[in-house]
């Protein structure tokens, strides 16, 4: 498996010449490649190593950086560090990877009077329905603390693994409310969410709050908000003091998402975070030197391949058919799809190769789906705006000498068109100048074909 | 037409990076005219022939240009677009993808304090065509007549146009949006300048899944525009909560979905086609009987 990797803004403006693949013999290499340490493990544990890179960007590339196309999802322990580090209080805990750690981590903090039983254990993945899958118990003694610990630790939640349990002290609870600031697109601007029902889907909520973040920011609106919810005395002043904290980090942080649910008032008096979901937003990811390294951790949920896509810059979703599709542009990628399933194909997969790719970027993606035992025909659509034809064309004579029985549907079209024919004229690659006629061909072959 | 003509000044913010000056090179190719480039410490050079101020104050001051184009890095772009506001600029083409949505935030706020157009970001341009090209569109496939177009897709926007000059159907101008889910300009307030344009005597709008842009759009056309407009939405097949190459295309939830946006657009009239051909079919049927 071959894997292209490089900055990704240095892959759209630079024309390749030549590629070749290199094998990273430890992070002193990688470094005089501009390759940092972090970058330098990522590819030694994903693609054992390998590395396609070209001469031209060896020589001019002052950093390689993992190029990122989705949003960091947080578990929830992460994000209670978060909320703790700016001030919104989260109850105490220790988090163990395994059962045998109630022994030792879960024995001391209970030493340290840290935590003391019951205590509510919860499995850390990236995923929602947590309690409903049973994913969260209560233990009153270590005994029952260690037997529930090994079985929540194999639980699968919607097909994803347990990577951890966070166990917290049960805490007695008088309210629950719904906190959470997100990006609203339909008024252009972020807006602060609330409930005064907390604990459930907020879908779900009868009574919602929402009050639009504008610039510049005051706080008094979260004393609003909080007044929107029927709070009064210590219970107004915590539960905005929270609201604003929860915006300053989420500023501070670049987030697309900060959600305390539920925001619990114990009986006692206390506001605090008993649940959290945070997601960052990728695009601000390299300003934000807090996440630096955390998206490998951050991978669950997606396939194999859909890993090594993300982390070499191409955007690839799979489906369940057998035509892979790859295209340049999020919305011809999409269009391509709609009408090979409307001619009666089956998509196997959407590959946006993004605008202005190159050789090397075109090679990755065509190496990816033909890694996919369910594709039998490959459809490439490129329609060239800023991707240059020649650059398609040197990937796929390199592609089809690869793989000479690969069964492909090739539409080009666009800059240096007549320069792509003839470097493909010794191929046996036939061009389909028109998008129907190539979806049609494709839907065809993918019919009649027994692989 | 509308926004860009050929009285449009226009200078590029980055024009001496290699994406400015590669674009620089082929807007001018097309006739765009760009009277300056901006690149901080780079004043006194030129790029294919245009001048390169320090900031956008000076150039505007020097040529009078009225519009500006940004390739500048994600971080940059905010303070760019800030920049150039301040310059008196009131249109900007933002085509630099991955800006951090709390900075685009900013950059929306302040274009409408200021009655400026922004255009993106993440965005492949605006072209009138034979007059003015703003961004990286190939020039080539478009061609001057009387169909408004709306995009917030790169490629898939070519593609239409490509389905549309081949039908011998022209452009008055085309837009595109971006991707991105928070933006400046939108579906309703280019259909507004398209209603007003006498030139423009049909609409395609191309949307895709992801938020309600399009609904709200169609609710509008319904209630305000009077012109034909075709559509096309992309996305029919993509599965619910995959993020589908733009930041803003997703079903999440079962919003989203194109199927409601093609219900909402057919509710209000306009006919959604299945493949780009079928655009130019579809736009033909209407304007045959208002020609002959």
């Amino acid at each position: 498996m071959l894997v292209y990797w490089a900055d990704k803004n240095i892959v759209c403006t630079e024309a390749l010449t030549q590629s070749f693949v290199l094998k990273l013999h430890g992070p002193d290499q990688a470094a005089t490649l501009g390759i940092d340490r972090y970058s330098y493990k990522s590819i030694k544990i994903l693609f054992k190593g390998l590395l396609v890179i070209s001469t031209e960007i060896c020589s001019k590339v002052a950093k390689v950086r993992i190029c990122r196309r989705t949003n960091l999802n947080l578990y929830e322990y992460e994000a209670k560090q978060i909320f703790a580090n700016y001030g919104i209080p989260v109850p105490p805990s220790v988090r163990i990877t395994g059962a045998e750690e109630i022994k030792t981590k879960l024995s001391a903090a209970i030493k340290e009077s840290k935590l003391s039983f019951p205590l509510t254990l919860k499995c850390q993945v990236l995923t929602g329905g947590r309690g409903k899958a049973g994913g969260i118990k209560f233990a009153k003694d270590t005994a029952e603390a260690e037997s529930i610990a090994s079985n929540l630790l194999k639980l699968k939640i919607n097909d994803l693994a347990t990577q951890s349990l966070l166990i917290e002290p049960k805490l007695d609870i008088a309210q629950e409310l719904y906190l959470a600031i997100t990006l609203d697109r339909n008024q252009g601007c972020a807006i602060f969410i609330a409930s005064a029902e907390g604990g459930i889907e907020i879908e779900s909520s009868h009574n919602v709050v929402t009050s639009a973040i504008l610039y510049p920011y005051h706080s008094y609106v979260t004393r609003d908000l909080a007044q929107a919810l029927d709070l009064k005395g210590n219970a107004l002043v915590k539960v905005a003091d929270i609201a604003n904290k929860l915006y300053q980090l989420f500023i501070s942080l670049d987030l697309d998402l900060a959600e305390i649910n539920p925001l619990i008032i114990t009986k006692s008096g206390d506001v605090i975070a008993l649940d959290g979901k945070i997601i960052v937003n990728d695009d601000a990811l390299d300003r934000q030197p807090y996440f630096k390294g955390w998206l490998e951790k951050h991978l669950d949920g997606l396939t194999a391949r859909e890993q090594k896509s993300k982390l070499s810059g191409l955007n690839l979703v799979e489906l369940k058919g057998n035509i892979g599709i790859i295209c340049n542009g999020a919305g011809l990628t999409m269009a391509t799809m709609d009408m090979v399933k409307a001619f009666g194909g089956e998509p196997a997969n959407f590959l946006d190769a993004g605008g202005g790719s190159d050789q090397a970027k075109t090679l990755a993606a065509l190496e990816i789906v033909q890694d996919n035992p369910d594709v039998k025909v490959i459809l490439l659509n490129i329609l060239g705006g800023i991707t240059a034809c020649d650059e398609v064309a040197r990937a796929l004579v390199e592609f089809v000498d690869r793989h000479p029985k690969r069964d492909i549907v090739v539409r080009l079209r666009g800059n240096n068109q007549d320069i792509a024919e003839e470097i493909l004229a010794e191929r046996s690659v036939k061009l389909f100048p028109n998008i129907e006629d190539a979806v049609k061909e494709a839907v065809s072959r993918s019919h009649s074909l027994v692989k | 037409m509308i926004l860009v003509n050929k009285d449009t000044k226009l200078i590029v913010q980055g024009a001496t990076g290699k994406m400015g000056a590669a674009h620089t090179k082929r807007m001018l190719n097309y006739g765009t005219n760009i009277v300056a480039g901006v690149t901080p410490g780079k004043s006194g050079q030129e790029v294919h022939g245009v001048p390169v101020y320090d900031t956008v104050k000076a150039a505007v001051r020097q040529t009078g240009a009225n519009a500006s184009v940004i390739f500048v890095p994600p971080y940059l772009t905010y303070d760019a677009a800030s920049e150039a506001l301040a310059a008196g600029i009131k249109l900007l083409v933002v085509i630099t993808e991955g800006i951090p949505p709390l900075d685009t935030i900013k950059m929306v706020q302040e274009v409408k304090e200021q009655n400026a157009y922004l255009i993106g970001p993440n965005c492949p341009g605006i072209i009138t065509p034979g007059q003015c090209l703003i961004g990286i569109l190939p020039g080539s496939i478009f061609k001057s007549g009387p169909i408004g177009m709306i995009s917030k897709s790169g490629t898939l926007t070519y593609e239409i146009a490509l389905a549309l000059t081949e039908a011998n159907l022209g452009q008055s101008t085309c837009v595109g949006v971006g991707g991105d889910p928070i933006k400046g300009l939108d579906y309703k307030e280019t259909l507004t300048l398209f209603a007003k344009d006498p030139e423009t005597k049909a609409i395609v709008l191309i949307g895709e899944i992801g938020g309600s842009a399009e609904e709200e759009a169609a609710a509008f056309i319904k209630e305000k525009i009077k012109k034909p407009v075709v559509g096309f939405i992309a996305g029919q097949t993509a599965p619910p909560g995959k993020r589908m190459g733009h930041a803003g295309a997703i079903v999440s939830a079962g919003k989203g979905t194109a199927q409601s946006k093609i219900e909402a657009l057919n509710s209000a009239g306009v006919k959604v086609a299945k493949t780009p051909a079928e655009v130019a079919t579809y736009i033909n049927a209407i304007l045959s009987p208002i020609s002959h």
